[in-house]
Formats: C-alpha cells, structure tokens, sequence
C-alpha cells in the first residue's frame, strides 16, 4: 500500500501535517498547476496503514484520511513491493 | 467499503473553503454511517441551509436540501411517513439554534428517531460572518464588532434538558472520537444529537486571530475539557475554567422514542 495525495482535490490546508503520528506529512513548497501547495510526504513507507493493513486484514489509523476536510489522502495499490526500503521507527 | 464510496465523487473537490472543517465532519460521519452496514437505498440524509448544509449534496444516497432552520421538520416527516428509513440531519449552528431552534428543542422532547450531527463553527459561515447564537463572549464578527457581548447557548445542554436520548460533543481535531460518537448515535434509538466545534477559517478565523487553520484547530483542541475531568473538578469543587467546553458523551438515556419500528 502506498500512501497518495490526490492533488486535483487537495486545497493546501496541510491540516495532515499536524496530525499524523509520524509527521509524515511536511509542508510544501512548490505551488502546483493549480497554484495549491500541496505537503510533501516525508518516508512515507513509515505509516502505519501501508505497512500493515494487509496483514491485518483492516484500516490501521487513517487518522489522516478522516481529517483531510477535501478527501485528498489514501493508499493505492503498489507493486512490486521492496522491502529493504521499509525503515521501521520505534 | 469505506467512507469514500459513500461520496458522490464526480462532485468533489467540494466548495468548502481551504481548511474548513465541514469536510473532517463529513468524513466521520460517513465512516460511522459506513460500519452500520445500512443500505444506500435505505439511508436519507437531510439539511438545512449553510455550508455545512451542503452536505447532502456530497453523498450518494437519497437527501433533502431544504429550507434555512427546517432540517428537522423536514427530517421528521421523512421518518414519520416511512420508518424503515435512516434518517442523518447535517446542520449547522446557525440552521438548528438560530431560526430552527423550535424545531430542535421539539424534536429532542419528541424524541424522534434521528441522529443530527450539528457542525457548530460559531458563526453564520454562508452569509460572510455574522454572529450566531453560540458565537463566544468577545469574539468579533460582522454583527459584533465590539466583541459578542451575549452569553452563547450550550447546544448539548439545551438538548439534554429538552429530551434527546443521546447526546455527545466533540471537535474537527477529535475525528476517531467524533466517528465512534456518531456510530453510537447511529445505534441509540431515539433523538441523538453530535455537536462537532470546528474551525471555519475564512467568516470566523479570519476575525478571531487565527491566522492559520491549524491555530483554531489546536484552539479546539486545547480548550476541550473531557467530561470525566470535568466531573473530577466538580467533585473536588475546583473551578471549571469558563472559556473551556465539555467533550464527550454528555448522556446516553433510554426515554420513550417516536418513530422507531415495533
Ligand atoms: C429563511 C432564511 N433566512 C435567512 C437566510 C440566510 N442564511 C443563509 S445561510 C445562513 C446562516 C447559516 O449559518 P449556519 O447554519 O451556522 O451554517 P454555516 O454556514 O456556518 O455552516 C443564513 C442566515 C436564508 N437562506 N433563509
Ligand atoms: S494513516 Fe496514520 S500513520 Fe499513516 S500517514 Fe495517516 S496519520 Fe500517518
Ligand atoms: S465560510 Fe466557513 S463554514 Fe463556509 S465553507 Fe468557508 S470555511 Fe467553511
Ligand atoms: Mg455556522
């Protein structure tokens, strides 16, 4: 799983940045097309619900998801995975 | 499924203003709407005026746009002549305090059977900023340049004192609290009633010094005093600091409902 800003409906209010437990969200700096800033995503194979929703069978936090007032946040399918790119943080 | 299928996608980005918490209420309240495991077909969703109002419009199921204050005269009569229908009323403070406040306190005695999530973001947010009945002592807006001189209502008191089964205030920062109270809402036959504080930044942040979205929202936050903290300060006869609000599940009663299938 891979975590996605979708930059049609993300309206640059970087709310994500302060509510994610691994501050993977970080503002950004380049305006897009659209001229919205949209966050960055800092690591993102850090989160919690890429990492792990399928072996849970279930959504793990998505605490960015919920808050994102524009529906901007969520995880598409990624393949092939690579593994030595996880840096799991305690 | 999740929240998002319960989005009418071709129709967003919506027009919420960037930072408006109306979308983090939405969303949670999908989620909740969403592990009830109800049917589209079977779920009606209905509002009043406002942007918060404009929810409806952002969902797939059947939904009623109706008239400033009269989401809930609407709603009842929707579940009145078809109880086999869930009914979710979005409002907004201004909707249900303001014109609709005879609505509310009468549907909370009748008890009927809806659950009503109330985005309160403390301001008639549409109409560019004018002071509603839960704007906050000193807070400016159009109609109060000086600062709000009225005391503010309490929506979840007020819904408690006039009857509703299940009531629950939380903010647009608390989103797993928020959806966990309006699945118990969703669940509790009866009147249930979720106030969600959030932060309108363009008609009430704008004039109330907080410049970024996130100020309001850690405002939110750190002003919201747990129910069970405030009961321990009530105990101990400590004082209950006025600008703070009370978040939790405020009650949860078993009163006689209308509207609800044998
Ligand atoms: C009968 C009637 N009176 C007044 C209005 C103007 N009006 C439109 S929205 C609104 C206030 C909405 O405030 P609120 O319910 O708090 O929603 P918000 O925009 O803040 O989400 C008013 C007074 C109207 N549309 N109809
Ligand atoms: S799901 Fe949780 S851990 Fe993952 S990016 Fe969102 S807030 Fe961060
Ligand atoms: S005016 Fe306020 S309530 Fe209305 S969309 Fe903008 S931020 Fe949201
Ligand atoms: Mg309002």
């Amino acid at each position: 799983m891979k975590l996605a800003i979708d930059e049609i409906r993300c309206k640059g209010c970087n709310l994500c940045t302060k509510v994610c437990p691994y501050k993977i969200f970080k503002e950004g700096k380049k305006p897009n097309r659209k001229g919205i800033i949209v966050p960055e995503l800092d690591r993102p194979e850090r989160c919690a619900n890429c990492r792990l929703q399928k072996l849970y069978g279930r959504r793990l936090c998505g605490v960015c998801e919920l808050t994102c007032p524009d529906q901007a946040i969520h995880w598409i399918e990624e393949e092939p995975y690579e593994p030595h790119k996880v840096a799991i943080e305690y | 499924m999740t929240f998002e299928d319960w989005f009418r996608k071709d129709r967003l980005p919506h027009i919420f203003c960037a930072g408006c918490g109306n979308g983090t209420i939405i969303n949670c309240t999908l989620a909740a709407v969403d592990q009830m495991g109800w049917k589209k077909e079977e779920t009606v969703f209905v509002s009043g005026i406002g942007c918060s109002s404009r929810a409806p419009g952002y969902i797939m199921t059947d939904s009623l746009h109706t008239t400033h204050g009269r989401a809930l005269a609407f709603a009842t009569g929707v579940k009145m002549a078809n109880k086999n229908l869930h009914v979710v009323v979005f409002t907004g403070d201004g909707d249900l305090a303001a014109i609709g406040g005879n609505h509310f306190i009468h549907a909370c005695r009748r008890n009927i059977d809806l659950t009503v999530v109330c985005m309160n973001n403390q301001i008639y947010g549409m109409t560019g900023g004018q002071g509603s009945p839960t704007t906050p002592l000193k807070c400016l807006s159009t109609t109060t340049p000086y600062g709000c001189a009225e005391p503010p209502f309490d929506l979840c008191e007020l819904a408690i004192a006039a009857g509703a089964n299940y009531v629950s205030r939380w903010t647009s920062y608390h989103v797993k609290e928020l959806e966990k109270a309006v699945l118990a809402g969703l669940q509790t036959p009866g009147f249930s009633f979720i106030e969600a504080m959030t932060q309108c930044p363009t008609a009430f942040g704008r004039r109330n010094k907080f410049r970024q979205v996130i100020d309001h929202v850690e405002y939110l936050k750190a002003h919201s005093l747990l129910k069970a903290k405030r009961d321990r300060l009530f105990e101990e006869g400590k004082e209950i600091p006025p600008d703070m609000f009370v978040v939790g599940e405020l009650m949860r009663r078993n009163r006689p409902a209308m509207g609800v299938l044998p």
